[in-house]
């Protein structure tokens, strides 16, 4: 399940674009992500961002909210219009509000300001291998992660060689999740996913839904290792941390 | 109103002298013709003199005018001449059939001309009515349109005073700080006392019986002041009752003040308050108009105060948005330095400078610390600042341990959080906000962490107790004297001997019971038996709802 190796083949280098008015952070983020493999822009403005998004094309996007100029939805949105570079998105809001309309509005993830240098080359590793990688995690064959194993392609799931049984509904979480792993979905990403347009009560209930799943699927319940919740915007399925977080440090 | 009784009496008196002399001139004229006249001539010639006359004078002229011509007929037209007696006794038939025919045309065109008379007033009223409700509704400011409706009350019952009253909130006033126990107080918005126009302001509060007035409003039953002084008020009317006066009609002959309750969907309002000197008359079918315009006035109060309360919102929402722009970008400005030099502080200690290293290592510590300082601060200022947005969902119990662990993971310092729970019962669901609630359990967690022994663990465990939900945060440190339960919950407390380092700014409790608080939940301590500590968040409980699957899974 890890990505082919040669996604990650140092002749092919990554190049990431940095929209962030403040020189010093700026300065810090190019010092932690620059290395043979990754190549660094900058931008001060989201006008200047979005040009040098033109044509640079980058890989990825660093995305700071509160820059003088723009929105950081309007600069997602015009990113979007024509990239599907994953964006990251560097708050520093008081409220989740404004990171859930930028999840939706198409950014991959985000990370709160203060963060740590290494939980942030960690987020980028992890968008970058994403975008290198099929679609569908493993495409044909069987997700494994643990003891778990999940094939979409015959909608079966086991967990420690045992079969487990899942609804209608809590398949189609569990695929929703895994078609888009390490990646915060919101909670309006979900209902649309699972309930598509026709709410009735049941989306209401989207947590209860997700409490049912990991009861059938994590380890221990009160733990979660495989669904993460980002508190006040939604889940998150990781593929095992081990993907996520030593991976960064070997870079 | 008086100046219309006034010239129809004078036209009355007119129509009498007018009807009398035409009868006399009429005998006259056909007395000169007498020989040539058949009795059939006269009575006829008779009959529209007392047609005519009843017509422009009513029934009583009627029939003044239908015995009179009898008399005449009867003395001057049918022989012998002169006396009441006739000599052919058929003409008694004739003077009968002429009297009771002249009593009852005068009868019936009366009635029909007090039928007349009802539906022009009636029709009056429509559409006074009429025009009170488009000017009620077209009127620019709510108490412009009272206004309008307490003069046409005036107007129509020919009253002396009309004022209107309305229900204010104490609450509402704006001023708020009395709390919701306060009771609300009466207000003037409008009055139609052409007395005492010149003074005193439009808005003013009940004056004298006010007591009586409140009463009305209290209790929604109308209340009479008599001429004597003394008061009534009505007792409850009948279950269906649906005139306004209820159980105050008939009204006496001595009423000076009536004092109405209004109400808009059996919610009171306001009061409406009538005077007259010396009392108020009222027909029936003034009472069924003053029911039409009682609720006209209802309706104009109810718009007035909603009117208030939309403005009241409107500042409302603008300090809002302002106090959500404010923090906003104090959390910024505050948030980015931080950033800044955490980041710098880390690039040095990668970097692997020698002497660097340590120094470089605590300034990331210490700027994580200050970043949990002002967060605290945030976070307090937006509690007591009233611009937290809660979003209350229904949330599974081991979501918000799950997320508690996972937030606790960088400030464990060797000590573990254990989750003591069953293997099969069944969910426990909450209604909380997931993100404030998280960091209230946070903030619990991270004080029993801080003061537990070293290597030692906090034990946490939820439970539904009735209709809360019981997080239970339990630690084996030096525990709470009793002297300082309730100071820990106050802003910037700390516990005397506590390290200088130990934590943020003294918070952590403060922001866990307000956010707890602000949505129907609790923090509470509780002595640990055997010491130590339990904190428990008590947040509101909800059952499991019936969660039917997606009706249109594609099938495997």
């Amino acid at each position: 399940m890890h990505p082919p190796s040669t996604s990650l083949d140092a002749s092919d280098r990554f190049s990431v674009l940095l929209i962030d008015d403040e020189p010093k952070i700026r300065a810090a983020i190019r010092d932690a992500l620059a290395s043979d493999d990754v190549e660094m822009f900058e931008a001060d403005t989201g006008a200047a961002g979005l040009t040098r998004a033109e044509t640079r094309r980058p890989d990825l996007v660093l995305l700071d909210l509160g820059l003088p100029d723009m929105e950081g939805i309007d600069v997602a949105r015009a990113l979007r219009r024509w990239s599907s570079a994953p964006i990251i998105v560097l708050t520093a809001r008081h409220s989740d509000d404004e990171t859930v309309r930028l999840l939706d509005a198409g950014a991959d993830d985000y990370i709160t300001k203060p963060f740590s240098l290494s939980e942030l080359r960690a987020r980028v590793r992890a968008q970058l291998r994403r975008a290198r990688m099929p679609r569908v995690p493993g495409g044909d064959a069987p997700v494994r992660v643990g003891e778990l194993e999940i094939d979409l392609a015959r909608r079966l799931v086991s967990r420690g060689g045992t079969a487990v049984h899942l609804t209608p509904t809590e398949w189609s979480l569990l695929e929703t999740l895994l078609r888009h792993a390490d990646r915060p979905l919101t909670h309006r990403h979900l209902f649309r996913a699972v309930w598509g347009n026709s709410y009735g009560d049941a989306p209401h209930y989207l947590r209860v839904y997700v409490a049912h799943l990991r009861r059938k699927l994590e380890d221990d319940p009160y733990a979660p290792r495989l669904i993460i919740t980002e508190p006040g915007v939604g889940y998150r399925l990781t593929l095992g941390d081990s993907r996520g977080l030593a991976d960064a440090g070997d870079v | 109103m008086p100046a219309t009784s006034e010239a129809s009496s004078r036209a009355r008196r007119r129509a009498w002298v007018a009807s009398l002399l035409a009868l006399a001139l009429a005998a006259l004229a056909m007395l000169l013709v007498r020989s040539a006249l058949d009795k059939v001539h006269v009575a006829l010639v008779f009959l529209l003199v007392v047609l005519v006359g009843s017509a422009a004078g009513g029934r009583v002229l009627g029939f003044t005018l239908a015995i009179g011509a009898f008399v005449l007929f009867d003395g001057l037209f049918l022989p012998p001449y002169g006396t009441i007696v006739v000599s052919n006794p058929l003409d008694w038939l004739v003077l009968a059939a002429f009297l009771i025919t002249s009593i009852v045309a005068a009868q019936l065109l009366s009635v029909a001309q007090e039928r007349a008379e009802e539906a022009r007033r009636y029709a009056g009223e429509v559409e006074r009515l009429a025009a009170l409700g488009a000017e009620a509704l077209n009127a620019a400011r709510a108490d412009d349109a009272l206004l309008a409706i307490a003069q046409v009350i005036r107007q129509a019952l020919a009253l002396e005073c009309c004022e209107i009253y309305m229900h204010r909130s104490a609450s509402a006033a704006g001023g708020g700080g009395l709390g919701d126990a306060a009771p609300g107080r009466l207000e003037r918005v409008a009055y139609a006392c052409p007395g005492e126009s010149s003074n005193g302001a439009a808005a003013s509060t009940a004056g004298g019986g006010d007591t009586l007035a409140a009463w009305v409003e209290a209790h929604g039953l109308p209340a009479v002041e008599r001429t004597d002084g003394t008061t009534h008020v009505a007792a409850a009317g009948r279950e269906n009752e649906t005139s306004v006066l209820g159980g105050a009609w008939p009204l006496g002959a001595d009423v000076r003040t009536l004092l109405l309750p209004l109400r808009v969907r059996s919610r009171g309002v306001g009061v409406l308050r009538l005077t007259n000197a010396p009392a108020i008359t009222m027909r029936d079918d003034q009472r069924q108009f003053l029911d039409a315009l009682a609720y006209y006035a209802a309706l104009g109060v109810e718009r007035l105060r909603l009117t208030g309360e939309a403005e009241h919102a409107d500042v409302l929402r603008e300090a809002d948005r302002l106090k959500d722009a404010l923090l906003a970008a104090v959390s910024h400005d505050l948030r980015t330095p931080l950033t800044t030099i955490k980041a710098l502080a880390h690039t040095i200690v990668e970097g692997g400078a020698s002497i660097g290293d340590a120094r470089a290592a605590s300034i990331e510590e210490e700027s994580d610390r200050l970043g949990r300082v002002v967060g605290d601060l945030l976070e307090l200022s937006r509690l007591t600042g009233g611009a937290l947005h809660l979003q209350p969902e229904v949330n599974a119990a081991e979501d918000l341990i799950g997320a508690v662990r996972r937030r606790v993971e960088g400030v464990r310092q060797g000590r573990n959080v254990r989750v003591a729970h069953g293997s099969q019962e069944p969910l426990l669901l909450g209604t909380f906000d997931f993100a404030h609630s998280l960091r209230a359990l946070g903030n619990l967690v991270e004080n029993a962490l801080r003061y537990a022994p070293p290597n030692d663990s906090v034990e946490l465990t939820v439970q539904r107790e009735h209709a809360m939900l019981v997080f239970r945060v339990a630690d084996r440190g030096p525990g709470i004297s009793d002297a300082e339960r309730e100071r820990i919950f106050e802003p910037f407390y700390r516990p005397p001997g506590a390290p200088p380092d130990i934590g943020g700014a003294g918070l952590g409790l403060t922001i866990a019971r307000g956010l707890a608080m602000a949505q129907g939940g609790d923090v509470r301590f509780v002595p640990r038996s055997g010491g130590g500590s339990v904190f428990e968040l008590r947040l509101p409980a909800v059952d499991e709802p019936p969660t039917p699957d997606a009706p249109d899974a594609p099938a495997p």
